[in-house]
């Protein structure tokens, strides 16, 4: 079972003022650690916040953030949402490939797939985007950060400082993207991530557009649903990863849940265990407050239940993100 | 005096990776950072800055994979995880308008100012080359006019976000010709009123931007004279919107090569030059130029007559400048610009650097100066042992931190709003 928790996700519900300074959000991060998990999510709040008022959870946009954090942590991964509006793709894949090597290879990228009309207008789009477009943009931006994620050979350093070649020209590559939307050269000017390249979490999918994720994702968020829906849609995704000639573990589907703090630990471990066991997803994304003590509930009480029933690993095996996910590349599986 | 530590790479100059004591990962290795920070903290300097290209500096592979500045840390991510490594130090990235939105690129500085607790900087540049271009698009490099009108208005934006966060004045859109914005930032004001905002660039529409917005000009002068003339033009331009002289502070780079003797210093700068391909200079020095086949001209004749540029115009004018003062040939120029790439470089003791520091400063042509150490960590670390001793010695440079923001550091005003 793989288990992340999100952050913020419950950003609309919470007080305003009520969230976390750095040392308070590092303290969170860390129990998360601690305990475990294979991956903390952090929302990027601007654009959802709608611009009506302060954002009470965070003082940080999340690509800094998680620079910070990536710091004060050795283990976990850190995910962060970064929109494809907000950014353009080369940048994008700089920052993130820089933050996996800043992170020795624990970063991954959540691109949210829902258009914001609230958003484009900050970035000087007041037109915003139509779902068809948007969509087509989004796929195209994403291709685009993956192939500059691959711009550089494993082995393309050679340091050799007596020869004069610090990289091998063969082993670099550039893009020479020409699309609908953008036009990127590359090659990036980060070296190849320690994990081959940054995670790709997809989540916010309807239907139609779940052909995306089959084909680029390493994670996939998928919501809470019955258990019927959930075992018939995670063995549809599964198939559909496998149609696309990947293996079908090559994917991970997390189902996101909202955990109740009221609900005794062995209840929340059971629902867990059944959808699990159910074969309706591969783990669960787990919603919480970004409030001290949040983590602790969680990580203290169902934690060692899961753990008790052979459900979760003791302890991390790898030190990528890529190796907790059990997906290909790094080397440090 | 002003202190700025310029990090770049394995070091300043072009070969310094080659360096036996340059530290040759350094674009792969943050904990090398993290030191180089702490270094520059203990030393008390104003600020670590960070230079920038959304993209590789160096168009041919062959020349440009035998330097190591093909890859490196982004600088964002890179000072956001030194913000909370540090406590005192001022973080400066560059950044460009013209390949970001004022929106994101606001919303990203006052979040790392938050994360450093009011220590971060942006040096705003307009990105002259055609290789970054390319990754943004398929129009090309568009002209330097058009270039800076589209910086003054997203630096416009930008100040005007910082300004109108919540809590402050409710914000307004912005509908302009380059650039619409709807709504405030969403995350709380800046603990130092606002970041500081830095530039380089050195043209004249440059230096007007920079009279207009900045709060740090950070600019290449070889010579105390041609220092002396930006420092006054400059200061002189302040007074046309409504600033003092000192609301600026300008401080050139320089490259010092130190060491406790002069031979020695001297015997570690040859040293240095020897590592320099011919290919790899010139072609550096070519970009300079922005002439893409310099190496077509005899490499021990003179520099042929060249076009204006659209791209960086005044290092253009710099090159040129120097090579017809001191009569050099393509191979003189392009190892004299491979050390410090036109900024003023100093070879010798503590106290003759000291004393050609406090020469400029004193001489009114610079409010302090952006430190380019040769090779990392081995300059900084000379650089913060011998000379800054000497200049706290001689009382032009702080023993301590007097505040905590980068705006205190520099004795800056905070914005007039806040
Ligand atoms: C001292 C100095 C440092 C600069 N550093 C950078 C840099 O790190 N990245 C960049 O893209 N441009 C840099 N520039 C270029 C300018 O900011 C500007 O973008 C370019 O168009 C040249 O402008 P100018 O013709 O006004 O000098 C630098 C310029 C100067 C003078």
């Amino acid at each position: 079972m793989h288990l992340a928790v999100s952050l913020l996700s419950a950003a609309a519900e919470a007080q305003p003022g009520s969230g976390l300074d750095f040392a308070g959000l590092a303290r969170l991060v860390q129990k998360a650690e601690t305990a475990g998990l294979d991956m903390v999510l952090v929302a990027d709040s601007a654009p959802a916040a709608g611009g009506d008022g302060p954002n009470g959870q965070m003082p940080f946009e999340a690509t800094t953030l998680l620079a910070a954090l990536a710091t004060v942590t050795s283990r976990i991964g850190l995910v962060a949402a970064a929109s494809t509006i907000a950014h353009q793709p080369y940048n994008l894949a700089r920052r993130f490939a820089s933050l996996d090597i800043i992170s020795h290879g624990r970063i991954g990228w959540h691109a949210a797939m829902a258009p914001n009309s609230r958003e484009a207008a900050n970035f000087s789009r007041p037109e915003g985007f139509s779902p068809e477009n948007f969509r087509r943009r989004a796929e195209e931006y994403i291709g685009i950060v993956q192939g500059l994620w691959r711009g550089w050979d494993a082995d393309a350093l050679l340091f050799d400082q007596a020869g004069g070649r610090f990289h091998d020209p063969e082993k670099m590559r550039v893009l020479d993207h020409k699309g609908a939307y953008f036009s990127v050269r590359g090659p990036l000017n980060v070296a190849r991530s320690p994990q081959d390249a940054p995670v790709l979490v997809l989540s916010g999918l309807p239907e139609p557009d779940l052909d995306i994720a089959v084909r680029m994702a390493d994670v996939i968020l998928v919501d809470e649903a019955s258990v019927e829906r959930a075992k018939a849609r995670f063995s549809d995704l599964k198939r559909r990863i496998a149609a696309c000639g990947r293996d079908a573990h090559s994917a991970r589907v997390l189902m996101t849940i909202a955990l109740d703090g009221t609900t005794p630990p062995t209840a929340s471990a059971d629902s867990l265990e059944e959808l699990f066991r159910s074969k309706s997803c591969d783990g669960f994304n787990i919603l919480i407050p970004p409030q001290a003590g949040a983590v602790d509930n969680f990580s203290d009480r169902v934690l060692p239940e899961l753990r008790r029933r052979g459900l979760f690993r003791l302890d991390y095996e790898g030190t990528t993100l890529r190796s907790h996910l059990g997906l290909a590349g790094g080397g440090h599986q | 005096m002003k202190l700025g530590a310029f990090l770049w790479a394995t070091g300043h100059h072009i070969a310094a990776w080659r360096h036996p004591h340059a530290h040759v990962t350094a674009g792969i290795d943050i904990n090398h950072y993290i030191q180089l920070a702490r270094t520059a903290e203990a030393a008390k300097f104003d600020l670590l800055f960070c230079e920038d290209a959304a993209g590789l500096r160096e168009a041919n592979v062959g020349i440009a994979s035998q330097t190591s500045r093909s890859i490196g840390f982004e600088p964002i991510s890179l000072l956001s995880a030194l913000a909370v490594q540090t406590s005192r130090i001022g973080l400066v990235s560059t950044a460009s308008t013209s390949y970001n939105e004022p929106y994101g690129l606001a919303r990203t500085f006052l979040s790392l100012d938050h994360l450093s607790g009011g220590r971060a900087g942006w040096n705003l540049v307009t990105s002259a080359s055609h290789i970054e271009a390319a990754n943004f698009g398929a129009t090309g490099l568009r002209p330097h006019a058009d270039r800076y009108e589209r910086a003054r208005e997203f630096a416009e934006v930008v100040t005007g976000l910082w300004r109108d966060t919540p809590g402050q004045a409710s914000g307004s859109g912005h509908d302009g010709q380059s650039f619409s914005v709807r709504d405030p930032l969403d995350l709380p004001p800046s603990p130092q009123g606002a970041p500081v905002m830095v530039q380089a660039g050195a043209s004249d529409v440059g230096r007007d931007l920079a009279a207009r917005t900045a709060d740090v000009v950070f600019t290449a002068a070889q010579t105390f004279e041609e220092a002396k003339a930006f420092y006054d033009d400059l200061k002189g331009r302040l007074a046309a919107y409504g600033r003092e002289p000192d609301d600026i502070k300008i401080m050139p780079g320089v490259a010092p090569v130190v060491a406790a003797t002069e031979a020695e210093a001297q015997a570690k700068y040859e040293e240095l030059q020897e590592l320099i391909p011919d290919d790899v200079g010139v072609a550096l020095l070519s970009s300079y130029l922005s002439i893409s086949d310099l190496g077509r001209y005899p490499i021990d004749g003179p520099l042929p007559e060249l076009p204006e540029s659209e791209g960086m115009k005044s290092r253009q004018a710099l090159v040129i400048e120097q090579s017809r003062r001191d009569n050099l040939s393509i191979r003189q120029l392009a190892r004299h610009f491979a050390g410090a790439r036109g900024h003023w470089r100093i070879v010798g003791t503590p106290v003759q650097i000291a004393d050609e520091l406090q020469a400029r400063f004193e001489g009114g042509a610079a409010d302090g100066f952006n430190v380019m150490p040769s090779y990392f960590p081995g300059e900084l670390d000379a650089f913060a042992a011998l000379v800054v001793p000497e200049l706290q010695r001689r009382g032009l440079f702080r023993t301590d931190y007097e505040g905590h923001t980068l705006r205190e550091h520099l004795g800056l005003k905070r914005p007039a709003w806040t």
